[in-house]
Parts: C-alpha cells; sequence; structure tokens
C-alpha cells in the first residue's frame, strides 16, 4: 500500500486540507496567520500560548485557540488568565515523562474524536529550533505519534517541514509551488537499510546501503517558504 | 583535559572536560576553531584568540567577516575550505588578500563541515600540533537538514581524527559519545540547567548514567521508546554515562 501526501498542502491559499494546528513555544512564522483561520482545531502547548499572544496583540480575540495543555512551567501568568477568560479550554497534563508536545497531541485526538472531526492532517509551529534537546523532542514525539493518532503530523518551523515515514512506499507531491530548494532523507532513530526514492537529484537505490554516516544533503525541493 | 582510562567494552573512554569555554578561560585547554555558516556567539571572541588553529567552513567566513567589521586583520583564520556556494566573492577576496588559505573542497558526498574536518586534521598533523579538543561554532540552527548533517558529521569523524569534537550554538553544546564509559565533569558554572541523552544513530540498548536528575540504569534509548531531554543534574558536578552505542550528549551552556 502507499501513503500518498502533499506535504504543504496546507499552505495552499485555496486549499480543501482539513487539518488541526498545534502551537509550540518557538517564534511564529508570517504563515501561522493563513494557517489559523482554515485550521478546525486550535491548540497551544504551553509556551506556545504566549508565542500566541504576544504575536496576536491588538487582535488577541480573533486568534483563541480551543485549549491549552502542558504542565504550565512556560506559559505566563497572564497570558494563561487571558485566555481561560476569554473561554479557551486549559488542561494541565503534568506527565514529567512525556513532553508537553506529546501530551498535547493526546488531548487533540481525544477532541476530535469527541467532536467526530474529519481531520486529514495536524501541522504544528514550531519545535525545529531553540535548545537543541527540545528540537530532539519534538522529533521524538513523531515516533511517537502514530500510538496517539493515525493522523500525518507535520512539523514547521521557519524555511524546514519535517514528517516521519513510516516504513512502506510513499509518495510526496512535491508541486505546490511552495517548495524550496533542499531537502532530505534523515535515518533518525535507526539505520533505514532499505531505501529507494525517485524525483530527487541525487536517488538513492536498493543497493546503496543507508547510514548515519552517510550525509543525506540532497538538493531537490521540499521547504518552507513563507 | 583529565585523561582517565578505563576501558569497558568498546574502543575507547575518556575523560572529557566538556564544556570548553570555562577552560579557555582558564588557559590550560589547546584547542582548534571550526566556524560553520550559522550567526556567530558573543563567546566566539573568547574563543578565537586562544584557538591554535582557526578555520571556516564556506559561508562561515561570512559570519566572521561581518561579525568582525573594524577589526578584520584580528580575526584572519588559517585558512576556508569548502564548496564554496556560499561564501561571498568579497569575503573570500578580502580573507585570499590576508594570506588566509583558500582551500577548495567540492565534493558533494559531503559537506563542508565534515571536508574542514578533514583539512583540519591534516594541518595539525603538519604542523605537529599537541591539541585536545575541536570547537565548532554554528551547525546547530537553521535549516534543518544542516542541523542533521553536523550530527552525522559527529559520526564519521573517528574515521577523520581522534580528537573530540563538541559542536556549540547559541545554548546549546552536542558531543557524541562513542561505546563506553564516559565521565562529563559539569562543575565549571558555565552549565546551564538542561541536558539530555539523544539515540540519534540507533537505539541504545544498555545506557547507564549517574549524575542526572533523571538517571538511567541499564536502559533502552531509542527514539519511539525513551529519549532523554529536559533531564538536569543532580548536583554532584559530575555525569558518568555508560553506553554500548554511539550516544549524543547535548547540555545547555550559559555564554
Amino acid at each position: 500500500m502507499e501513503h500518498a501526501i502533499t506535504p504543504l498542502e496546507p499552505l495552499l491559499p485555496s486549499g480543501s486540507l482539513k487539518y488541526c494546528l498545534v502551537i509550540l513555544n518557538q517564534p511564529l512564522d508570517k504563515c501561522f496567520r493563513h494557517l489559523w483561520h482554515k485550521a478546525l482545531l486550535k491548540a497551544c502547548a504551553d509556551g506556545g500560548a504566549n508565542r500566541l499572544y504576544d504575536v496576536t496583540e491588538g487582535e488577541r480575540e480573533s486568534f483563541l485557540p480551543e485549549f491549552i495543555s502542558g504542565d504550565f512551567d512556560s506559559i505566563r501568568p497572564e497570558v494563561r488568565e487571558y485566555y481561560a477568560i476569554k473561554g479557551c479550554e486549559i488542561i494541565s497534563t503534568p506527565d514529567q515523562d512525556h513532553t508537553d508536545f506529546t501530551k498535547c497531541l493526546e488531548v487533540l485526538q481525544r477532541k476530535i474524536e469527541e467532536k467526530d472531526l474529519q481531520v486529514d492532517m495536524i501541522v504544528t509551529l514550531g519545535g525545529l529550533a531553540g535548545r537543541f534537546d527540545q528540537i530532539m523532542a519534538s522529533v521524538s514525539t513523531l515516533f511517537q505519534a502514530p500510538q496517539i493518532t493515525s493522523l500525518p503530523i507535520i512539523i514547521i518551523q521557519e524555511e524546514s517541514l519535517v514528517y516521519l515515514l513510516q516504513p512502506g512506499k510513499h509518495k510526496l507531491h512535491v508541486d505546490t509551488g511552495m517548495e524550496g530548494d533542499w531537502c532530505g532523507l534523515i535515518p533518525v532513530g535507526q539505520p533505514c537499510n532499505q531505501v529507494t526514492t525517485t524525483g530527487l537529484k541525487w536517488n538513492l537505490n536498493p543497493r546503496s546501503r543507508w547510514r548515519t554516516q552517510c550525509c543525506i544533503c540532497s538538493r531537490a525541493p521540499v521547504s518552507l517558504v513563507a
């Protein structure tokens, strides 16, 4: 079975993709406004609410998330209070064995099921810059995600997008016009021993042994240009 | 550098005075400096003058050039290497005129960083320098594929040099622990409040630590199972890590 995805589809102005939006604790990119209004559900993970609050000054009432979840060690008290007063659900997820991002996905999935929403994708903003351990934690969450939701999850920050390909065949449509000039395949977590690609400038074939020692930086398109 | 040689399972183990910035201040560590194509942090000035050799990888020269405006002659690298698809022509010309070696490394199968390490190691050998560590600035922000490429270079590094390599950008430091036992001294006062152990390349099935707030005992670290992030210290000043596979150590540095 082959999985098809257009990673940048949520960014298309005329797109019909049904997605939910998760905001992590990193500076918000310009694309966030476009993504916000078309999202079925919007959520902030802890300090992501600070980012939303700060960047929507003067128009905050137009940018109210359905919920904010986390252990709340990052969200500012006045930010939490503002969104609580405005009717956003404030959901404490104190478990220290999982990140705010992971726990936010769990809450999101529950709400999608409760509301019986038809959703195609979860779009996450942030998570790919700042503290190195937290960048890696974002990637780790993608590995845990299949146990939480069957929905594909993409993470976007600045000009980078990441998406975890599960074992199997995937077709990535990269012709939205919003692709930048680089892309890559990164065997995070373990070696991938049988990788075959087409459509890249430097493709891989079954004879090439894929190890983390090989640097992947190819020069074909997929990147976000906001 | 503290040189404990307790060999356990695999190739080697050593004590590493990880937070080199403090060592620079105390003047004890002998290191070379590599500058990658990312904004330079404030600490770069301290690190520059005591480095035995300084090098830029391609666009790293742009960063150096821009941040040293008005005093560029005090910040001339020994060499700049790369495929030169990032360095600005006027920057390349400036450093060439000033006598910096410009070394083209066009091989597209390896990154500028990897190739820069190869050139650096060659020069260390040619000059017969005693070096304890290679300090790299940049590489941990910006394009995601390039962040991963920096990490990938750490995996290739043992085939290039026997020297430990640390990468620092903003508040993050990364260092790849080879299989075996390691003792990380984290009592310089420049440690920030977080650290982590990231099994980037493959699961690490037997990881034991002491000195962390959340320690591990013969546990598996693996993406999808357990990755140690947002960890911190227990106050003892020393973190010991034993691992059966290469494991990436990361920590906050207060610059």
